[in-house]
This record gives C-alpha cells, structure tokens and sequence, in this order.
C-alpha cells in the first residue's frame, strides 16, 4: 500500500508539471483549433531567465519568477505577432501556423543552446528534503510546484470567468467570428491568450528547471502536455488538467507494476484505446463549454 | 577589334589559371593544399555538452599546429559537422566530409549506436574514423572478430569496463547484490550491463534487479522505488550522460531512498558535482580518464581561460585522436611522399608508444584498440574526484 501511494504522489507531482502546459496548448486550441507548437521555446525561455535571474543578478525567488514570466510573455507576444498573426491575416491553412511555430521553437532552443552551452545546470536550491507521511515521502519542491501551479490555474480562472477580457476570450473560444462581428478585438484576444501561455510556460518551465536542470533542451516534456491535453479533450481547460494527471499517473503506474522498459509502449496503447471510446478526450464532448 | 582582343586575352589568361590550378590539386605533392580533417560531434542535441568542449579543443590545437607550420609541411583545416545527437545525422556527416570537403580522416563521433554504421562508409571510402569514445567492442570489430579495418578509437573498451567494476564492487566493496538503472536504447549501456553482470556473477554476486529508462527521460522514480524493493547493497547505473545520475541521485534522495552507487564513464562531466555532489557522496565510478588528473591541472586552467567553460575529458579524448592523426600523417609522409588515407591508416594501425595527448598510446593492429587503456576507479567525495584504483589490463 505504501509503495501504490508513493507511486501515486510521484504520478500527481509528474502530471501537476504536465498540467501547466497543457492548459495552455487548451487555451490555444479553443479559440483558433490548432496547437501551438512553440511551448517548448517558452518553456526554456522561462527556466533561463529565472535561472540567470538568480544565479547572475543574485535575484530573489519571487523576483525571478516574475522576470522570468516578464521575459516569456515578451516573447510569446512577439510569436504571435511575428509567426502567427501574419498568417491569420492572410487566412492562411493551420498547418502552416504549425509549421511557423516549429520555426521559431527550433530557433530559440538552438540560440540558447549556442549562446548559453548544451550542459545541465542546477537550479539555485528554493527548498529541498521531503516530508514523510507514514512512509510515503512527499518532496517539499513537489508540493510547492503543485501548490504554486493550483494558485496560477485558480488565477486564470478568476481572469476568465471574472473579467471583461476574460469574457472576450471566452466569447472568442464559443465562435471566433461572431465574437470579432460582435466588437471582440481578435488580434487583443490572441495577444491575451499568447500572454497567458507565456505565464503559465514561463511557470511549468521554472518549476520543471527547479525539479530537474536547466538546459536548452528540457522543452521535450511539452510533447507529454501535448498528450495530456489531448486526453482531456483538447480545448478544454479542467480537461487538460484532469488529463495531464491521469497521464502522469498512468506513467508511473506502468513503470512500478509492469515494467519501465514498455512504460510508453503501455501508456500510448491505454491512450488510442481510451480514444476509441472516447473521441474528442474525457472532457470534450460537450464542445460549448471549453473554457 | 581591342574589344576582342581584351576578352580573348581574358579568356587565356582564365584557361592559363584554370590549368594551373588544375595541374596543382592533381600534383601529389602540394605543399599549398590543406589538410583537411573532419571532426563529427554532438554540438546540438540533448547530449551536445559533450562535442562542445572538444570542438574548442581541436580548433586550438590546429591553431597551434598551423602555427609551428602545419603537419609535414602543411597547414590543417578542421571540418566541424554537428551530429545533432543522432546516429542518421552521424553518416550523412560523414559521407558529406568524405564525398564533398574531401578530408584525410575523421574524428568522431562519441557514442557507440553512431559510430557502428561508419565501419562500411570508411572501408568503401578508405577514410580512417578515429571515434573518441564510443566503447562498444563492435566499433572496431565486426561479428566475426575480424577488424573493421578503417576504424578506431581512443578509449577503453567496455568488457574491460565491466569487469573492473565488477571486480572492485565484489573484492573491494564487499557486495554481493547489484541492481541496475539502464538506458534501454543504449548499447554502450546494455553492453556495461551484461560484462558487469558475467563478470559479478563468476565471482559469486547476484544481480537482483534490472529497471531500464529511455533516453531523454527526466523521471526516475518509479524505477528507484522499484530497485529500492529488492534491497541491493549496490547500484550500478551505466549511464551515458551525467544528466541522468544527476536526476536518479537527486530523487533517490527525496524519496529518502539511500544507496551505494557505481557508475561510468559517462558520469565524467565537472558539473555532475555541482549538480549531485552531496547526493552523491560515496558513490564510486570508472572511468578512462579524469579532470582531476594533476597532469591536466594546468591544460584545464588555461582552456577555462580562453573559452570560460571547463575541458572535459571529451576534449582530451578528441585531442588524443588529433596527436594520433598528427603522428600517422607525418610519418605516413615521410614513407610515401604525399597525403594518402591508406597509409594514413596503416599508420595508425601500427602505432607504437606514441606521444598522444593523455599518454603513450600503441594501438592493437587486430582491434584497433589502444593497447592496455586503463581503467581508473574514482571516488565522490566532498563533490569532487578522487582517483581510488587504477586497473591495467595485462597481456
């Protein structure tokens, strides 16, 4: 029993990362039905300039995190205007918006790469050790990721069911076009919707870069979100959470009872099959209500 | 009609320029002609912390060489490809610095999967590779046993690897039960694993658990937890970058799970300690080389100088692989009188007790081994190297 409930911990604290990204590859595909293939770039944008934050500009945790989400959401403001906005002007196919994402992701990974070397750094130590609970150990950086990632999600749920812009985004989620007839500023609503991925990326990536290390390439995870998104019923926001755990779940789950090596191999074949019975993810089906 | 005779008299002079030129590169004795050497390495990717250091190696040392007048009298050109970390990019590399830039050999890449498909690219081109540190012993041989005969490599092999490991945890360590975390799509990793087990085993160790991961993997839980259930006193974790132990070492931790690590050569990076020293503290690992090698203290200092980034024994690997070239080339010249691979290579082939970067170096003409490599067992200790034990093989 002990050893099922520190399986489950270690799958929550694994999806909990999983979950920040794949609320915004929801929010993303709610209002313009495609993904967002530039996560990656965000997320290592965000791990390095709280990294560089802290370790060159001797910054304290909280100050780093907001530079660091300062510095994001420059950047994903920027994609959308640079990468996206362009081809959505000129109606463009939605595989070429992926295609410029791609672009852009591969150039950041690569300018941080080259500019900052490919080796691992650790992460300036925010808290360490773990609390033990009648033999499950409860990692203190888990708790804080996961609690610091329900704060955010509660935040962005109060901006879009409390505020104006939040009810523009929302409308812009229900019918793209008939919210821009009806006086909703799409190019505002994109750049809102990129501000709030850049939050949460910048978020998922200083947790992920704390947890783990800080390198060009730790955007990989994005593909695992991607899933978890997908699980949950692409578009949708509780969805994409509910999704991210059971993904992260399921990955332990394999790992501790069948066995590490076929990890992916079970976890994708429990997916296609999940998807069979349930095609547009767990809680997608009812579409009017994405957001 | 000047007209004309200015193009006519432009166009001899073109065809006059042309045939020297021609006349010069087919001439076998060119003394103004580069020589080109190619260098395939993991710049980025996942693992490109490994080529990085040893491309600002190799660029230093052809400056040097150029300097002193090349090698035989010519000046070098280093061709850099990136390998971008995957085997396909590794071939498509190489053919490109055989077919098109036309090097007299080449030096990478630096793990096994890689390097494998460059035995019949280098046999059918007759251009040496001189991998740095892929281990496996099929780089240099074929299944039959016979040679591969344009390959070769600077580091130890890992049957020897293994064994020492298993030696020094069964004899040295006292332990008797070795569990393992594995990289499932890595033969240098599989490899260590089944030597160490052979090896463990003939002297009466039992191997009680084996957890595998894939590569790019950041969790490491599930498998630690899993391990941790068949109470090993050891666990071995051949690894091929420093990344991963890191993330195993740092979670065993939180999850208050303690063990008696032994790794690879693939733990060797600096930053491993930075990243894991305390995690780490006890563990043990073998390797070919080390930075805390005082003979190296004050080539370390100086790369730290020029490039504020540390040398890593990649980089003294790559470098190994250069003196060797430099070594085959001059006296491959002397004997033939002009740049050739294959004498190249038949130099390489029987080199004996040269001057390379870290030691002397003979390479075994019937493995294209290097002769008696070392195996140095290392210690973590207050988050830093500690060489413990030096195994040489013996004839």
């Amino acid at each position: 029993m002990v050893f099922f409930l520190q399986q489950l911990v270690s799958g929550i604290s694994i999806g909990s990362i999983y979950a920040l990204l794949a609320v915004g590859y929801a929010l993303v595909y709610s209002v313009y039905n495609f993904t967002n293939w530039a996560f990656d770039a965000f997320m290592v944008t965000g791990a390095f300039a709280a990294f560089y934050g802290i370790s060159l500009y001797h910054m304290p945790f909280p100050a780093a995190i907001a530079f660091s989400i300062v510095m994001t959401v420059a950047l994903a403001m920027f994609v959308e205007t640079v990468a996206y906005r362009p081809l959505r002007a000129h109606n463009a196919p939605r595989l070429f918006m992926m295609i410029s994402a791609m672009g852009a992701s591969l150039a950041v990974v690569n300018i941080a790469n080259l500019a900052f070397g490919g080796s691992f750094r650790k992460f300036p130590e925010i808290t360490a050790g773990a609390y033990r609970l009648g033999g499950v150990s409860v990692g203190r950086m888990d708790l804080f990721a996961a609690g610091f990632a329900c704060v955010v999600l509660g935040l962005l749920w109060l901006f879009l069911e409390r505020t104006r812009f939040g009810l523009g985004v929302r409308a812009s989620a229900l019918d793209t076009v008939t919210a821009g007839l009806m006086g909703v500023n799409n190019n505002q609503v994109a750049l809102i919707i990129f501000g709030i991925s850049g939050v949460l990326s910048a978020v998922a990536g200083v947790f992920f870069g704390a947890k783990y290390a800080v390198y060009p390439y730790l955007g990989t995870v994005t593909i695992k979100a991607m899933i978890g998104s997908i699980i949950g019923g692409i578009g949708s926001l509780p969805g994409a959470v509910l999704g991210s755990l059971l993904l992260g779940i399921m990955e332990t789950m394999i790992s501790s009872y069948i066995s590490s090596v076929y990890r992916d191999l079970f976890s994708f074949s429990i997916l296609v099959i999940m998807l069979l019975f349930f095609p547009s993810g767990l809680m997608g089906a009812k579409r009017v209500v994405k957001l | 009609m000047s007209r004309l005779r200015s193009v006519s008299s432009k166009l001899i002079a073109t065809s006059l320029f042309l045939g020297v030129a021609a006349l010069g590169s087919a001439w076998p004795w060119s003394s103004s002609k580069e020589i080109k050497i190619g260098f395939v390495a993991q710049l980025t990717g996942g693992d490109s912390y490994i080529g990085q250091a040893a491309k600002l190696a190799l660029e230093d040392r052809v400056k040097e060489i150029n300097a002193k007048g090349g090698i035989a009298g010519r000046q070098v050109q280093l061709i850099t490809y990136d390998s971008r970390t995957q085997p396909t990019e590794v071939v498509a590399a190489t053919r490109r610095l055989i077919e098109n830039d036309e090097v007299v050999a080449v030096i990478g890449p630096e793990w096994t999967a890689a390097s494998i498909p460059l035995g019949p690219i280098s046999e059918q081109a007759k251009i040496p590779v001189i991998t740095t540190t892929a281990s496996n012993v099929k780089v240099t041989l074929n299944n039959d046993n016979s040679v591969k005969p344009f390959m070769f490599r600077t580091c130890f092999i890992d049957p020897y690897q293994g064994f020492a490991l298993a030696d020094f945890a069964y004899k040295d360590l006292k332990k008797r039960r070795a569990a393992f975390i594995y990289d499932v799509g890595s033969a240098y990793s599989m490899g260590i694993m089944q030597y160490f087990e052979d090896a463990f085993a003939k002297r009466g160790g039992q191997v009680v658990a084996k957890e595998g991961f894939q590569a790019l993997d950041t969790e490491f839980r599930a498998q630690l937890s899993k391990v941790a259930q068949s109470n090993p006193d050891v666990l071995v974790v051949p690894v091929g970058t420093y990344r991963d132990i890191a993330l195993i070492a740092k979670q065993a931790d939180a999850l208050g799970l303690k063990f008696q690590y032994l790794g690879v050569d693939g733990w060797v990076n600096d930053e491993l300690l930075t990243l894991a020293g305390r995690e780490l503290e006890g563990a043990y690992l073998s390797s070919g080389l080390s930075t805390a090698d005082p003979q190296f203290q004050a080539y370390n200092d100086q790369f730290f100088k020029a490039h504020n980034v540390k040398a890593t024994i990649f980089a003294y690997y790559a470098l190994d692989a250069m003196y060797m070239l430099e070594s085959a080339i001059t006296t491959s010249v002397a004997k033939v009188h002009k740049v050739d691979s294959v004498a190249i290579k038949n130099e390489l082939e029987n080199m004996k007790n040269v001057q390379v970067f870290t030691s002397r170096l003979t390479i075994e003409p019937k493995t294209h081994n290097p002769h008696n490599k070392p195996v140095i067992i290392m210690a973590i200790r207050g988050a830093k190297w500690n060489i413990s034990k030096t195994y040489t093989p013996t004839d």
